[in-house]
């Protein structure tokens, strides 16, 4: 059942990442799905999570508030869409709870829409996880790109990529070359 | 446990070595066979084979074997606009895990 789950990934689009860790599925899964337990990782660093909001059921939101090392801080609101409990979670945040369609992404909720699909697993003593993330088409992407958005993460990384095109720009350039 | 470097992460480490880069260099001036790149440096040939590795391993360059000679050649771009885009929503995702697995051990600990 698992092992076919509810999405084929489209490697276009979408993310799969897979883990393993020697720890009881009981556990991960408490640390996916207890706020407490959610302030303490789910925003990479140096940003925060500062707070969190868990209303386990489909339907029921999942609400984290992110804060940048600048002390600005983003909501990002979600619904699950289904609660297996130490098997399958998945949410998305192009619905708000209660299954009401979210806006568009804006400048206003500066929103990448994702749906996450998280599989838990025994493996041995510990737990094998995988988390799917399912991004929209082409046309969303583009509308995310434009809209500059730099969730503080991203930042760092771009910059270095305008860095890697510059250095491949003067490798390509034939005039550096003897 | 796997934890998985983004594509970047290789172009970076790739493009950090004085001899990739050279290597990369005389690249643009069209392919060469092995023999020809590694010629102005003073290596051995299994060590510079592993620089060619690095290379193509990150998407930077292509090789192509004909007969017992392989040829290598500029590959294209290998950081395209989409490819960015999901290169940020995959550190993004793998620091976040990278985050949580940490937390795992610490309250793994705990309930000792």
């Amino acid at each position: 059942m698992k092992r076919s789950g509810p999405h084929v990934p489209d490697p276009r689009l979408d993310l799969v990442l897979e883990r393993v860790v020697d720890v009881p599925r009981e556990l991960v899964w408490a640390a996916w799905t207890t706020p407490e337990h959610v302030l303490r990782w789910f925003t990479p660093a140096p940003w925060a999570t500062v707070d969190c909001e868990i209303d386990l059921r489909p339907g029921g939101i999942f609400r984290t508030l992110s804060r940048s090392p600048e002390g600005v801080e983003f909501p990002n609101v979600a619904c699950y869409l289904e609660v297996i409990e130490n098997e399958r979670l998945i949410w998305t945040t192009a619905l708000r709870p209660g299954f009401r369609p979210s806006a568009p992404p804006s400048e206003e909720n500066h929103g990448l829409r994702v749906t996450a699909v998280i599989s838990f697993e025994p493996q041995g003593s510990g737990t094998r996880y995988t988390a799917i993330a399912i991004h929209g088409d082409e046309a969303e992407r583009k509308r995310h790109d434009e809209m500059g958005f730099h969730d503080g993460w991203g930042t760092a990384l771009d910059q270095l990529v305008a860095l890697a095109r510059e250095l491949q720009t003067n490798l390509d350039s034939p005039k550096e070359r003897r | 446990m796997p934890n998985r470097s983004t594509d970047l992460n290789h172009v970076f480490r790739a493009l950090a070595d004085p001899t990739r880069r050279a290597v990369l260099e005389r690249l643009c001036s069209g392919p060469a066979a092995v023999s020809e790149l590694a010629q102005p440096f003073r290596m051995a040939l299994p060590s510079f084979a592993q620089h060619l590795d690095v290379l193509e391993a990150c998407g930077l360059v292509r090789s192509r074997k004909t007969g017992r000679v392989r040829t290598y050649q500029l590959a294209p771009q290998p950081l395209k606009v989409a490819e960015q885009w999901m290169a940020a929503q995959r550190s993004m995702w793998e620091r976040r895990l990278d985050q949580l697995d940490s937390y795992l051990d610490v309250i793994k600990e705990k309930k000792r």
